[in-house]
């Protein structure tokens, strides 16, 4: 090991510019890859903190209007669901439900307090949905159970708003809001990135609602799916049961709205996958130039040490040792110059998290440690490859070469 | 004190370097060389004397005949026999030390050793051994560049002894000396030569040098022409 290191020293220390050029082409196609790797890490992130919730298993659809003449019955008839639905879809042993429920909303209700009003209406919840939707209490509690069965007018605020109305989270649980020409008790508030809906319970939601037995929305979650094609055989399951019930042609896709968040996220899956391809092919071929430039100086270095190598094999060197040594000298120049790249390249991406920090396109790039292990990776078999031939020219120096004088 | 016998024996060698114009340059050459002997090979250059050295040092091969060192048939052997061959059976003092620039007087002796697979620790406390023999032992840790010419040669046979091999193969080793330190080297190989037993062949063409040896084989034209 110690000889490896003074002999790599000897050949960098050998011709100082020539390394130093060599070394920055590396340098420069690592620092390329980590910045690429980290900008797609960071744009990966982004997307798993808002998109990857637990509810991308959710299936949602919404009532629409048909546009496809069906059994007699004309086009433009609008589709509204209702509770009848949920069963259906929960029976319908060809969707893979784990569990269906409904929603309502309703968008133009206001809800007021201290001459301060929260507007964007209010969605019916039940005690799930504090799972799909990924919320986390800062203070008081979510709609429970009882909220339910005692249709209760509790309202469960976002976290910013509660500061705004009340000046703090905790000063918000169990103050009295007025919406609908109705009291409702705050009964918690949430934190959530980007969400600020507010909840009430859904059977108080249903109460208030027109007709009674209408939904807004109808959320399937599925289960045992895995690939995109059950994905969309779930979705078309959906799409016949309600299509049996509300009379319409089962391809008429605007009869009734479908989000399938689980196709969704497994193309969105996809479409970043091939980002993170993209960027390590781009930043491998940049890095090529690089390696094609430390293959040069290796061949320069046997050819320069055609004695040296001559008197090893004289005095006993099989060409097998001759061949490992200059690999790993190569494998070293190439981690030494590598890593110059990988710090640069960290730095750099910490500058562009902080420059981008609350921006919507990325969150913390940079690379993981998977991410760095594998660039290493990279780096010993680019090293490897570099050396390699050279390497194999090495092997050919005969060992006569000892006894030419220099 | 080793055994009597025959070291080396070479049997008809033929060696043809082709090109445009083939070379014969060494025809039928026979040669025995026994234990313990300190023998000279001298011959003008073209004579095909640096072609002996390489066939007597395993590194080049001949086209016909026979070669035994120490028993053992040198004849078609892979790069690794012959690798493992020069490690263990020959030990060689070159006329320009060949030493190496950034390994100190230690590592270029252990440097033998590291070849064989003994671990460090070891092989640098068996190249101490040598050098202390070499009386170089303050200058263990300087660089072939900050010794003189007698101390670098002087490296350069401990380097040669510390596989404890079965030949000294000696290239004009006191050819880039002057004549003090030639004759230190000289004396050196001599009395390695009598009081250990080792058998040395001295490559030279230099009558001074052959004249400090037991016998005198000369070569002309590819041929032996006294031994």
């Amino acid at each position: 090991m110690t000889d490896l290191i003074r002999e790599i020293s000897q050949t960098v220390g050998r011709n100082k510019l020539r390394m130093a050029l060599t070394g920055f082409a590396v340098a420069w196609g690592v620092f390329m890859l980590i910045v690429l790797l980290g900008i797609a890490q960071g744009v990966v992130n982004e997307f798993e903190d808002k998109m990857l919730g637990r509810d991308n298993y959710l299936l949602t659809i919404w009532g629409g209007q048909t546009e496809k003449v069906w059994k007699g019955l004309k086009e433009g008839r609008t589709i509204t669901l209702e509770e009848k639905d949920l069963g259906d879809i929960g029976r319908n042993g060809s969707v893979p439900a784990r569990a269906v429920s409904a929603s309502i909303g309703n968008d133009t209700v206001v809800f007021s307090a201290n001459n301060m009003t929260l507007t964007g209406g209010y969605y019916g919840a039940s005690p799930e949905s504090m799972y799909y939707d990924d919320i986390n209490m800062s203070a008081g509690r979510f709609i429970n159970n009882r909220d339910m069965q005692q249709r209760r007018r509790a309202i469960v605020i976002e976290s910013d708003d509660a500061r705004r109305i009340f000046g703090s989270d905790s000063a918000a649980v169990g103050k009295i809001m007025t919406g609908m020409g109705l009291a409702w008790t705050v009964t918690g508030v949430y934190a959530h990135r980007w969400r600020s809906t507010v909840y009430v319970p859904y059977s108080t939601a249903a109460a208030l609602a027109a007709n009674a037995d209408e939904v807004e929305s109808i959320d399937v979650e599925l289960g045992g799916v895995s690939t995109k094609v059950e994905g969309r055989e779930a979705e078309q399951a959906v799409r016949e049961t309600l299509a049996q019930n509300h009379s319409f042609d089962p391809e008429d896709k605007n009869a009734i709205w479908v989000w399938n968040r689980f196709l969704n996220n497994l193309e969105a899956v996809e479409v970043l996958n091939i980002l993170v391809m993209t960027m390590w092919i781009i930043g491998i071929l940049t890095l090529l130039s690089g390696i094609v430039g430390v293959s040069n100086i290796m061949f320069v270095s046997v050819r320069e040490r055609k004695h040296e190598i001559g008197i090893r094999r004289a005095i006993g060197a099989r060409p097998r040792s001759i061949l490992t040594q200059v690999v790993w000298e190569s494998v070293a120049i190439t981690i030494l110059f590598g890593y110059i790249g990988i710090v640069a390249g960290t730095i750099v991406n910490g500058i562009i998290s902080t420059m981008t920090k609350g921006m919507d396109i990325m969150r913390d790039p940079g690379v993981t440690l998977s991410t760095a292990l594998q660039v290493t990776v990279v780096l010993v078999a680019a090293g490897a490859i570099a050396g390699l031939f050279p390497a194999i020219k090495a092997t050919k120096v005969r060992p006569v070469e000892a006894l030419r004088d220099e | 004190m080793r055994l009597k016998g025959i070291m080396l024996e070479l049997k008809d060698i033929n060696k043809t370097y082709q090109g445009a114009v083939p070379l014969h340059v060494l025809r039928d050459v026979s040669l025995t060389i026994e234990r313990g002997e300190l023998v000279s090979i001298m011959g003008a250059s073209g004579s095909g004397k640096s072609t002996l050295l390489n066939i007597l040092g395993i590194l080049d091969s001949y086209d016909s005949g026979e070669y035994r060192l120490d028993g053992t048939l040198v004849k078609n052997l892979t790069e690794n026999e012959a690798a493992d061959l020069r490690n263990r059976k020959i030990g060689f003092v070159f006329q320009s030390f060949n030493l190496i620039s950034y390994k100190d007087a230690l590592e270029n002796v252990a440097l033998p050793l590291f070849y064989q697979g003994v671990p460090r620790k070891r092989r640098n406390m068996l190249a101490m051994e040598q050098l202390e023999k070499m009386g170089l032992a303050d200058r263990a840790h300087h660089l072939p560049g900050e010794l003189s010419g007698g101390q670098k040669q002087r490296v350069a046979i401990a380097r040669a002894l510390i596989t404890r091999p079965a030949l000294i193969l000696a290239d004009e080793p006191t050819g880039a000396l002057d004549s003090r330190t030639s004759k230190e080297v000289m004396e050196l190989l001599r009395r390695l030569n009598s009081e250990e037993g080792m058998t040395t062949v001295i490559v030279t063409h230099d009558p001074g040098v052959g004249a400090q040896t037991n016998r005198i084989i000369r070569i002309a034209d590819g041929h032996i022409v006294s031994k």
